[in-house]
């Protein structure tokens, strides 16, 4: 019997892509740029591409993004020239949604991320298991945490039902939802949802969805998850820090911080660390680069913060605090301070 | 990239001030901020900050100086105090200078142990900056340097004479001043007004042709801003110093009495408040960050003791400045130049 494939489902703008849709100029912008003046965020091509070339079995990588469907031509373009090879590409139609006055719908994230994730999944085979990538400017961890306990059967419909109250799902949307759901088999597929904080969001933030979700500040720090994961090669990693430096104006003393803050937060743990320091030394990386990493591993060798295996959140709960942070954050960016 | 030591444990307000400084500084991008104090207890803090990964490093100490503790014995009792590990991790490189809210004579006493003096120094001088109504250098600065004002506490003709070419150099680097106004503060202008020590460092100093030496000022002239850097003793730089904080504190409590008092007050204060709001500007302690300690081979920058995240901020910013403009090397090289 075949390994079942690994499959990987990676949100675009600011995940994959360094996009401005935060102000009408910046969507202008974004809506008009042509693919070869799209900017990546500094090591999301290199991860993606290791992603690939790295894996030991076979390898699903898809696309499921708010952008418009109008942008499907200039954004599938990009991915070439990035060198990504993917399995297939969703996108939103605000089109269908603005002629039918939908206007909910095309800033609402559960009711079109989780139907998407919901149908993706139908065609992937049932033992496949995921790594999601989002990130802190909309609900990319609640959704997709949502989607993992969903697919896992251990949250009650009753929970769904609230939550899709909570956040105004359109009728269809939820029906779609349920729809999707009763055509899957049960499966604890999700085993990790890395956030990239493009927002700079306080990471105790992304604690209350349990160990699952790693919140991370840049690709380096996505590598050192995935590596512990199992997902890439040491060699992998240092390629992502190598191409930090090279292209994205990193610098050794950054890639330093951000591995010890890895270690800080247990999101990778001490022996995880050593292991790749050792194979990273085959490798034939300058053994004082080596000894650097190995020294802040040795000082940060400290008891990771505990992890909660199988907890799920209190998702109603949590889609409040969303909302409400989202509020506070919209007013924080326009530069109004509010007492909420 | 320039890296500043900050002590977590150092203040009144600890550690919440100290870990807030730093996030928020990393979010500029542009300064690294190795906070040096309880590991743990500053992780558990910084995850509830927005800051980015790649700017903060956390190390270890175990120990803290209380802000009443007695320095040389609590040097002694503590050899893991975060202000003393702090000084050490500058001295070795890991950082690039220091700064410290903390116990001030400990504070002094740690970088004494840990860094070297500059040779031509007899004492090291703590520099504070002064409000004054003319300005000064290419940035048009609105204050004056006074030191030493409580390194130590007297001073005898050659620390005065050391103090006037610490002081010019900073004036020159730091406000880039390039030939500061220097003058010793005195009791009276004529040149044999004073303590023997300031009477005879009159003498040298009108000989000395590095320098542009004014002569003696009094008191009143320090808010006139007649000098560009003001030398004295210890105890009366002190004293001077917090008299000055609390006149202008006086006057901000005053005017806060008066706007409640009476209705015509209120108008009137109203009808003043952009001038108001500039002096409250000018006065304002926190926007000048810290003062520095002048004749190590290293910076430090003593922050006040009650600065909160923003004026621990600034004092880091000082730091940085003092760092990029090479400010120890101008120092010693200025002493080099005077000695006979």
């Amino acid at each position: 019997m075949s390994t079942p494939p690994h499959v990987y489902r990676w949100d675009l703008d600011k995940t994959y892509l360094q996009t401005d849709f935060d102000s009408l100029g910046g969507l202008l912008r974004t809506a008009m740029q042509r693919a070869a003046d799209k900017t990546n965020v500094p090591g999301s091509a290199e991860l993606l591409r290791s992603l690939r070339a790295d894996a030991s079995g076979r390898v699903l990588i898809y696309f499921v993004s708010g952008s418009p469907r109008q942008m499907r031509t200039v954004l599938a373009e990009k991915l070439r020239l990035d060198g990504i090879h993917f399995d297939g590409f969703i996108l939103k139609d605000n089109l269908n949604n603005i002629l039918r006055g939908r206007f909910r719908a095309i800033k609402e994230q559960v009711g079109y991320k989780l139907p998407a994730l919901l149908e993706a999944r139908a065609s992937a085979p049932v033992e496949a298991e995921e790594t999601l990538f989002g990130d802190d400017a909309e609900r990319d961890a609640f959704v997709y945490s949502l989607y993992a306990d969903l697919l896992a059967g251990r949250l009650p419909l009753t929970v769904l039902d609230q939550v899709l109250d909570i956040a105004n799902v359109y009728p269809d949307g939820r029906a779609a939802i349920h729809d999707a759901l009763a055509r899957l088999t049960p499966a604890d597929a999700v085993r990790r949802i890395i956030i990239h904080l493009d927002r700079r969001s306080p990471p105790v933030h992304f604690e209350s969805y349990g160990p699952r979700v790693a919140a991370v500040y840049n690709y380096f720090q996505a590598a050192l998850v995935l590596f512990q994961d199992g997902r890439l090669r040491a060699r992998a990693v240092g390629r992502i820090a190598t191409a930090l430096v090279e292209r994205h104006d990193y610098s050794l003393p950054m890639l330093l911080r951000s591995f010890q803050d890895t270690l800080r937060r247990g999101l990778v743990d001490y022996e995880a660390a050593r292991a790749l320091g050792e194979q990273v030394a085959e490798s034939g990386v300058s053994p004082s680069v080596l000894g650097l990493f190995a020294r802040e591993a040795e000082e940060m060798n400290m008891a990771p913060p505990p992890r909660r295996p199988g907890f799920v959140p209190d998702y109603p709960a949590l889609l409040h605090r969303e909302i409400q942070r989202h509020h506070i954050e919209k007013a924080r960016r326009k530069g109004i301070r509010r007492w909420l | 990239m320039i890296t500043i030591a900050l002590d977590a444990m150092g203040g009144d307000h600890g550690l919440e001030a100290t870990v807030s400084a730093a996030a928020r500084l990393s979010l500029d991008r542009r300064v690294g901020v190795l906070l040096v104090g309880d590991a743990p207890a500053i992780g558990q803090s910084l995850r509830r900050h927005r800051y980015d990964a790649s700017y903060v490093s956390v190390h270890h100490a175990a120990d803290v100086v209380g802000m009443a503790e007695k320095p040389r014995e609590a040097l002694d009792a503590h050899p893991e105090a975060s202000i003393l590990v702090a000084a050490r991790l500058v001295a070795e490189g890991h950082a690039d200078a220091l700064v410290s809210a903390g116990n001030t004579g400990a504070s002094v006493l740690a970088c004494a142990r840990h860094f070297k003096k500059i040779p031509g120094v007899p004492r090291t001088a703590l520099a504070a900056v002064v409000p004054t109504e003319q300005r000064r250098g290419e940035l048009d600065d609105p204050f004056s340097l006074l030191l030493d004002v409580g390194a130590t506490l007297g001073a005898d003709a050659d620390a005065l004479v050391a103090f006037a070419h610490m002081g010019a150099a900073y004036s020159a680097r730091i406000s880039r001043n390039p030939r500061p106004r220097v003058a010793l503060l005195s009791n009276g202008a004529e040149p044999y007004k004073g303590t023997a020590a300031i009477v005879e460092a009159h003498q040298r100093l009108l000989n000395d042709p590095h320098l542009d030496f004014i002569g003696n000022v009094e008191g009143v002239d320090l808010p006139r801003g007649t000098a560009d850097v003001v030398v004295t003793d210890g105890f009366t730089g002190n004293v001077v110093l917090k008299m000055i904080e609390g006149i202008s504190e006086t006057v901000m409590d005053l005017a806060r009495f008066a706007y409640r008092s009476k209705l015509a007050w209120r108008a009137g204060l109203f009808m003043l408040g952009g001038g108001i709001k500039q002096l409250k500007q000018i006065t304002d302690w926190q926007q000048y960050g810290g003062a520095p300690i002048l004749g190590f081979d290293r910076p430090f920058i003593k922050a006040h003791g009650r600065s909160g995240p923003r004026a621990l901020g600034n004092a880091v910013k000082v730091a940085a400045k003092a760092v990029r403009s090479d400010l120890c090397a101008e120092i010693a090289r200025t002493l080099a130049e005077a000695r006979p």
